[in-house]
């Protein structure tokens, strides 16, 4: 066990007992419903495991991680939206790493293995890699949401290539319609959704390779690879003809609202490009699979790049070692652990031995099939990019973008925050 | 006289003025919150609070009934028939006009029958009858009508009814409220105290380094607590407090002497110096000077910032967070547990709006009972 500074003497005490059944505390931004899924698959490892599990969620996670972290009062196991934090943390010594052959474990389970052992294996206090996080319950973001009855009304089929999704976008302007719903709104996270967008831009106009050059700042923000893939971007949001409400409504949106206006009679938009989680916001009642239902954002036939699926994810990683947070790490592992969820509803995983039959909707099912199906997996950037840029001047830029800023400009400031902060 | 009378009543009308017009500017968010409580988030997207209290003419979506369920369809006169009516006989709309796609939503008015691709038609009524018929057997979903209607003002009490209940646990606000109860009722107490006793000294009694100590408290006023949240929560920690209850007390505590000390200090400094000086000619000490004569006299001042130490913590997310909320669970304060109501990306606005309204009921209750003492309290120490 690798001693950590930042232990109680109660924790240690704790961790070094060879007790059976032990108190698991678990830390997660899951709230509301979300919060009662996470707590029914926790209880399915309490009943196995003997161990008193309690889960605690909270909306500003990422601070309130750092502040339990610092002051020593942390959870035993986290779960991190975003592994740059946990990557953070690590260095500073906060995690524990997980238990000799979970690299193996993964490698072998896991649809695109080394990229999910990749995503969570950091370099410790002293510098030495290692793998911290466990990857469970993933989110595919490369989805165009639609209204299938109103494509039918008006006859349109799905794009199956970005040539084709850019014809449909014309046609349906053609036919007096708004083709999209572009919302970046999102209080002190305005502008995240435009950042998905730039990402599954950059993933179909460059290479995996260039991506993560991309992702590391080894290819500079205001690169013109870059800077196409948000000019991209713009060709559907900065034009007002595109988007419902025009141009200048983007920024001002709430994303939450945004794809409401899919199903609002008269439709004020034909698609949405959003990730998996975003049925939540549909109006009440609606079904996924029948009122609305969704495609994948397709890639330029003409480049060759495959079918890139941009993708997000949770990482569990041990900020308080004691056996049962092992021993909750081990039961992730289990078939019956993604299968719990995914009869819940919401849940995407990378487990090539589940059973795909007990996805709680075919929606989810399908949507699993795309994460499968992708030639390339990529995690999403702002999440890996420190967070002052990935959470800080890559929103705010977007939100200048969108604003009519020129995209080189904006570029080369959110480059010259990441210096800042080298 | 005139002109003195007249150039009166005019300012007094303008005093008038400006009150209802910041009374107006206070009310009229607080109306719209409360009106907002009571409707559906759905409604909250579609239209504006004012709107809601009046019949409004709005672009509804509607399905006819599902012509695969059972006895949905039957065989009039060599057409298959649904008949039904698109509200469910719940709502009393009043429909103007309509269409089956969503190309083209007003197309027909009522009583109007539309022909649809296969022979299919349908016609629809003003109050959401509808006839739809066709020479084949139908199948798949019902028919979409979009329509134009009228419809009155609707409101629900069911988010007072999830946020009173909790959506998850039962009776888990009823647990949260005991919680902000056991957090703020000893954090009002506990500072007021001490802060009395440190007034009073600071006040009436002399020994070097009094005006120091009173520059230094005042000092502390501007010192954002912000700062000293992990120092402090390290301390707890390592001196075995750790998160809980004790914790907060002593956090909220220590945040509040320093504005609590000051306002006392300041109102007890202008009590008259004879009432004193009588007290201790005839022989009293500082400690009965203090119960018997300062106490009782500052009693607006100690009021008065009760109400605000009571409402400060009652409102408080960031210290409970910090110093009580641990990894159990079990000490959830009722700011935390809307905060989790409010789901995990936020934007349940009607969860919000009934939340406050839930949330300001205790603080409405001690502000009015201690209301007479706030005005007297809040000038304490400002007049000489």
């Amino acid at each position: 066990m690798k001693t950590s500074l930042y232990m109680s003497a109660a924790a240690v005490a704790l961790a070094s007992a060879p007790a059976f059944a032990e108190d698991l505390t678990v830390f997660g931004p899951w709230l509301g419903p979300d919060q009662e899924t996470v707590e029914k698959v926790l209880a399915v490892f309490a009943e196995k495991s003997g161990h008193n599990v309690s889960y605690v969620g909270s909306d500003s996670f990422e601070q309130q991680i750092l502040i339990d972290a610092e002051a020593g009062s942390a959870a035993n196991v986290s779960v991190f939206p975003q592994p740059g934090l946990a990557a953070d943390m690590a260095a500073r010594g906060f995690l524990a790493p997980l238990k000799d052959g979970t690299e193996a474990w993964i490698n072998e389970n896991y649809a695109a293995g080394s990229s999910w052992v990749d995503l969570g294996t950091y370099a410790d206090k002293d510098g030495n890699d290692d793998l911290f996080g466990f990857f469970y319950k993933v989110d595919v973001k490369s989805l165009v949401w639609y209204s299938p009855e109103n494509f039918e009304d008006a006859g349109y089929d799905i794009p199956t290539t970005m040539e084709e999704l850019k014809a449909l976008s014309d046609q349906i302007v053609a036919d007096g319609g708004t083709p999209w719903c572009i919302g970046l709104g999102s209080g002190g996270a305005t502008g995240w959704p435009a950042t998905d967008w730039v990402e599954d831009l950059m993933l179909r106009t460059q290479s995996p390779a260039d991506y993560d050059a991309w992702v590391s700042n080894e290819m500079k923000f205001d690169d013109p690879k870059v800077v196409a893939a948000i000019e991209e971007f713009g060709a559907f949001a900065r034009n007002d003809a595109y988007v419902a409400g025009g141009a200048g409504a983007v920024a001002s949106t709430d994303f939450r609202d945004s794809p409401k206006g899919l199903f609002s009679s008269p439709a004020q938009c034909y698609m949405h490009r959003q990730a998996s989680f975003i049925p939540a916001f549909f109006p009440e009642g609606t079904s996924v699979g029948e009122d609305a239902d969704f495609f994948y954002f397709p890639s330029y036939a003409e480049k060759e790049l495959g079918n890139p699926v941009l993708g997000a994810g949770t990482l569990w990683a041990i900020t308080n070692e004691n056996d049962a947070a092992h021993d909750l790490v081990d039961f992730l592992k289990t078939p019956e652990a993604h299968e719990t969820w995914m009869a819940l509803g919401g849940f995407l995983t990378p487990h090539k031995g589940i059973d795909s039959s007990k996805f709680a909707d075919e929606a989810t099912a399908k949507m699993n099939d795309i994460l499968l199906a992708a030639t390339t997996f990529r995690f999403d950037a702002s999440d890996l990019m420190p967070g002052g840029v990935g959470a800080g001047s890559f929103w705010t830029g977007m939100v200048d973008y969108a604003g009519g800023k020129d995209a080189a400009e904006v570029a080369a400031e959110i480059q010259s925050s990441w210096d800042a902060l080298k | 006289m005139d002109n003195i009378a007249g150039r009166k009543s005019g300012l007094s009308w303008a005093v008038n003025l400006s009150v209802i017009f910041l009374v107006l500017l206070w009310l009229f968010p607080t109306a719209g919150l409360f009106v907002s409580s009571f409707r559906s988030s759905d409604q909250i997207s579609a239209n504006g609070w004012w709107q809601s209290m009046f019949p409004t003419e709005q672009n509804v979506t509607l399905r006819t009934a599902d012509p695969d369920d059972e006895g949905a369809q039957e065989l009039v006169d060599g057409l298959y028939t649904v008949r039904g009516n698109l509200f469910d006989g719940e709502d009393t709309a009043d429909i103007s006009v309509w269409g089956y796609s969503s190309r083209a939503i007003d197309d027909f008015t009522v009583g109007q029958t539309a022909e649809m691709k296969d022979g299919e038609t349908i016609t629809v009524e003003a109050n959401g009858d509808y006839v739809w018929t066709s020479p084949e057997k139908l199948t798949g979903r019902g028919q979409r009508v979009f329509a134009t209607a009228t419809t009155p003002p609707k409101f629900t009490t069911e988010n007072y009814g999830t946020v009173l209940s909790g959506s998850g646990t039962d009776g888990a606000m009823a647990k949260a409220f005991l919680n902000t109860l056991t957090v703020t009722i000893p954090a009002t107490i506990i500072p007021i105290v001490i802060a009395a006793f440190a007034a009073y000294a600071l006040a009436w009694m002399q020994f070097p380094g009094r005006a120091i100590l009173i520059a230094i408290v005042v000092g502390l006023l501007v010192v954002p607590l912000q700062l000293a949240l992990i120092p402090l929560l390290r301390l707890h920690l390592g001196i075995g407090i750790g998160k809980g209850y004790l914790g907060v007390w002593l956090a909220h505590t220590g945040f509040g002497l320093p504005l609590a000390i000051y306002l006392l200090r300041n109102y007890m400094a202008g009590l008259p110096k004879d009432i004193i000086e009588n007290a201790k000619v005839d022989g009293a000490t500082d400690f009965q000077v203090f119960t018997k004569i300062i106490l009782p006299l500052s009693f607006p001042a100690l009021a008065s910032f009760a109400i605000f130490q009571f409402l400060w913590t009652w409102n408080d997310l960031l210290v409970a967070k910090v110093f009580l909320i641990d990894a159990t669970g079990q000490t959830t304060v009722m700011t935390q547990q809307i905060v989790e109501l409010l789901g995990t990306r936020g934007g349940n606005w009607e969860i919000l709006s009934t939340a406050a309204f839930v949330s300001i009921a205790v603080p409405l209750l001690v502000f009015f009972a201690m209301q007479k003492y706030l005005v007297r309290g809040l000038l304490a120490g400002s007049v000489k």
